[in-house]
């Protein structure tokens, strides 16, 4: 780096020193893009980040043209989706790009904490790094389900009656609470009108807000890698890590290539297959929110299915709150209950390994289930996977306190 | 240990001409990219339909009657003048501020005497060229509720100005300019398409 | 390093479309077989055949009420005198929506509900079911008709007559393009994206390369 990558000494001038002298423009670049030195040995996990970001950009960017035609009434909402797709130029293709993004959003961060789990990344000292990660999956989570409701169809109203009736299973409060967040005691314009207004700002806000803490704790600690090893052992007289690169141009230009390679993939769901095959865009949500019929079949989108599954395995209706609930807390969790000292998955011992394979299978097994209707079978199914879901986070913390680990090498491997 | 870092003498030049044209195509893609959002804020299917040709049907009208249409939201007025209204058009023509629409808004056909395709039928947009109030129909000189010495014409409460029965402003009141002529044509004798130039005999 | 990252692509890959299939569960429940209707809202003439069987035989009781005759037109290669003339006798003019001529409560005094409008059915049901739905009819001993895909369905048989006067791969012509059609109107910009997509496609492929090649020529500096 150091001859290739000798900072540039001469004093900017012009308008850059006019500005830099009021704002630390070129110290914000340097410190997050050109000097910040990212382990060199990223592999392909590392893209989803970037990936997360690209299409939290593209979600804004859709999002604020829909809602330019969009009309948050319950009389009006279902046509005029209808009217953005026929009517409204090129609107077919910003309402694909803004529903394929929903589902790429969740695509990509499974893969991004994937990616966490696989390497450690969550443990000392990027707990906070994986603590925002996490509020920002519960908060993308809340985004994507006022986003459903939106549409007005059959799915968007029965989905949002199922999950605003989990809060009425809540003991004594309950009942007044989904009034409460309802603003109605259906379903109705008041809660997609409020439901709009936390989908298209608040929410979006928030979410923004939170990917740049994310960005700056991680830009704190430094990035960790496959090798889970830390770069900062051992640096350069110039203070740079001997395995780190400056992310500007390395990762800038892998990142392009990723953000292609990504938008590629995008673009054939967004042309070729919108609806997903029923799960993008489900089919009962073409026929306008009906609160007097009930579709014969509902389900989540698929991004839900594996927590929905869970809810339905539980008997007792409160309890499966709970569980629900506790699923997703307990990865908050994370960093405290792993306690081997080794992040990456490449050193660690067998019992993590099959651990975390239990964890994935659960997961997808759960999801599979979730969509489906439920039948003693699938429900005795669902009850087993529920189980050993949550055994991944009982089970932790005894193994990984002594877990037989390989030796991590000193420097990181190709 | 120490040796990891540069190993041979990058390329500059090939790492200039790839930069330039990723730089290059990505900016044609992120122009692409333009065309849908841009795209997006035109006047949807919708809109365009509101908009959509209007037919004026003129064979049910009785001589000096007017009647109104509406065309992109906007009163579009049709007036079988008759021959005594045509024939006070030509004596106006020191009075009127811009007798020959050379600066008016018109199309070619109708920058004539008439401002009409046909002397009878006039047909104009029912809005004062001064603020956008929609002028009174007062065809017939000296009219009860209208000032002395009314010639028969148009006048805007609003703001007092007045225009003749060709839509064209008198002088000295506010109004700076003789009324818009939509673009129209003859579907038949007695059906003019305003929005539409359509030659005769072109079926609706 | 490549390689092993197109292995751990194609690996997240199959993974999600592994779970993407097991996802795919039976039609909601109906008890038959639906037929294929193999229809191509590429043909346009399939399609102007099937919008005239649709006003026909459809839209006596059914609107398709978010679709435009002018656009109708413009997609099916009609001007928009023609649509006038072919889909509403002359009776309309091309702005207007694709509205049934019943009187609002007809329907449900005749049918005892309001017939559905048409325009999504196709996304909603599939084609398949449209196809099977509207050839599903058959006569019962007390010689009342009903519904192999939905039994006891309140909608008459309308097709009756042309069954009864054309040829089995007449019929078959005839529902492939009445579906054709209201494939047409359940997304009408289809034909436009996918005309689209492969350009798109095939620009970023474009860009992909030139990326792959930058990264590759900056990497260079970076020892394994």
């Amino acid at each position: 780096m150091s001859e290739l990558q000798t900072t540039k000494t001469n004093e900017p001038g012009g308008l850059l020193k006019w500005v830099d002298d009021r704002y630390p423009l070129i110290d914000t670049w340097n410190k997050h893009v050109a000097q910040y030195y990212a382990p060199k040995n990223f592999n392909f996990w590392y893209f989803f980040g970037s990936f997360a970001l690209l299409t939290l950009v593209i979600m804004i960017v859709s999002g604020i043209w829909l809602t330019m035609s969009y009309k948050p009434d319950a009389e009006l909402a279902f046509n005029s989706v209808e009217y953005i797709m026929r009517d409204v130029e090129w609107g077919w293709l910003i309402r694909y790009i803004h529903t394929t993004g929903a589902s790429a959003f969740f695509i990509v961060i499974y893969l991004h904490m994937t990616r966490a789990l696989l390497y450690g990344s969550y443990k000392e000292p990027r707990e906070l790094v994986w603590l925002i990660g996490m509020l920002i999956f519960v908060v993308l989570m809340a985004e994507a389900f006022f986003g459903y409701m939106l549409p007005w169809g059959q799915m968007s109203y029965w989905g949002a009656q199922v999950i605003i009736g989990l809060f009425s299973t809540i003991p004594f409060v309950g009942p007044e609470l989904a009034v409460w967040i309802r603003g109605d005691f259906i379903i109705s314009d008041a809660t997609l009108n409020r439901f709009f207004a936390l989908h298209v700002i608040a929410l979006p806000l928030v979410l923004v807000i939170l990917v740049f803490m994310h960005i700056v704790a991680l830009h704190k600690v430094g990035s960790n890698n496959p090798d889970g090893i830390d770069i900062k052992k051992h640096k350069d007289e110039n203070g740079v890590p001997l395995d780190g690169i400056a992310f500007h141009p390395y990762y800038t230009v892998k990142d392009s290539f990723g953000a292609v390679l990504f938008l590629i993939f995008f673009a054939v769901i967004v042309f070729y297959a919108p609806d997903g095959g029923g799960h993008f865009i489900e089919a009962p949500n073409f026929e306008p929110a009906d609160p007097l019929k009930t579709p014969d079949h509902i389900a989540p989108v698929w991004y839900f299915t594996p927590f929905y599954a869970i809810l339905r395995a539980v008997p007792e209706p409160f309890l499966g709150v709970v569980a629900m609930g506790l699923s997703i807390a307990v990865l908050f969790a994370m960093p405290w209950l792993d306690r081997c000292k080794v992040r990456s998955i490449r050193y660690r011992g067998n019992s993590y390994k099959i651990l975390l394979a239990i964890l994935f299978i659960s997961f997808i097994v759960l999801g599979v289930l979730g969509a489906l209707p439920s039948t003693p079978l699938y429900t005795k199914l669902a009850q087993v996977f529920t189980i050993l879901y949550f055994a991944f986070f009982i089970i932790l913390p005894f193994t990984s306190a002594h877990e037989k680990t390989k030796p991590v090498p000193e420097r990181v491997t190709a | 240990m120490s040796e990891t870092k540069v190993i041979e003498t990058p390329n500059l030049k090939r790492r200039q001409v790839l930069a330039g044209a990723t730089g290059v195509v990505g900016a044609v893609g992120a122009a692409f990219v333009a065309v849908p959002f841009v795209g997006y804020w035109k006047p949807s299917e919708r809109a365009q339909a509101a908009g959509a040709p209007a037919n004026a049907d003129v064979s049910q009208m009785q001589p000096g009657q007017m009647i109104t249409v509406n065309w992109r939201g906007m009163p579009v007025w049709v007036v079988r003048r008759t021959p005594a209204m045509l024939e006070q058009l030509t004596e106006l023509d020191d009075v009127v501020r811009d007798p020959m629409s050379n600066n008016s808004v018109q199309p070619d056909y109708a920058k004539n005497l008439t401002r009409s395709i046909k002397p009878e039928y006039l047909v104009v947009v029912g809005i004062c060229t001064h603020l956008g109030c929609s002028p009174l129909y007062r065809p017939a000189p000296n009219s009860p509720d209208m000032a002395a010495g009314w010639r028969g014409g148009f006048f805007c409460p609003c703001h007092g100005s007045s225009f003749d029965l060709a839509g064209r402003v008198f002088r000295s009141v506010p109004a700076p300019s003789n009324l818009d002529v939509p673009i129209h044509s003859y579907l038949s004798e007695t059906v003019i398409r305003i929005g539409e130039e359509v030659e005769e005999g072109d079926l609706a | 390093m490549i390689k092993k990252s197109i292995r751990n692509w194609a690996l997240v890959s199959l993974t999600l479309m592994f779970g993407a299939t097991l996802n795919v569960h039976a039609a909601g429940g109906y008890n038959i077989e639906f037929e294929r209707v193999n229809n191509d809202v590429r043909d346009k003439e399939s399609l102007q055949r099937g919008a005239v069987h649709f006003v026909n035989y459809c839209m006596a009781c059914h609107s398709a009420e978010l679709n435009r005759y002018n656009r109708v037109a413009r997609d099916l290669g009609w001007t928009d005198d023609e649509v006038i003339a072919k889909l509403t006798y002359n009776t309309l003019t091309p702005v207007d929506m694709m509205v049934t001529t019943m009187e609002p409560g007809v329907s449900e005094d005749l049918f005892g509900i309001q017939a559905p409008d048409l325009s999504l059915m196709s996304r909603l049901k599939g084609n398949d079911y449209i196809y099977t739905f509207i050839r599903g009819y058959y006569q019962q001993e007390d010689g009342s008709w009903n519904n192999s895909v939905l039994e006891g369905t309140s909608m008459p048989n309308v097709l009756e007559g042309v069954r009864r006067h054309s040829t089995e791969a007449e019929f078959d012509q005839f529902t492939t393009d009445l579906v054709n059609f209201m494939d047409y109107i359940g997304e009408p910009s289809k034909v436009q994206r996918w005309d689209l997509g492969w350009k798109v496609i095939a620009f970023l492929l474009v860009l992909l390369l030139l990326t792959y090649l930058l990264k590759k020529e900056y990497w260079r500096d970076i020892k394994k």
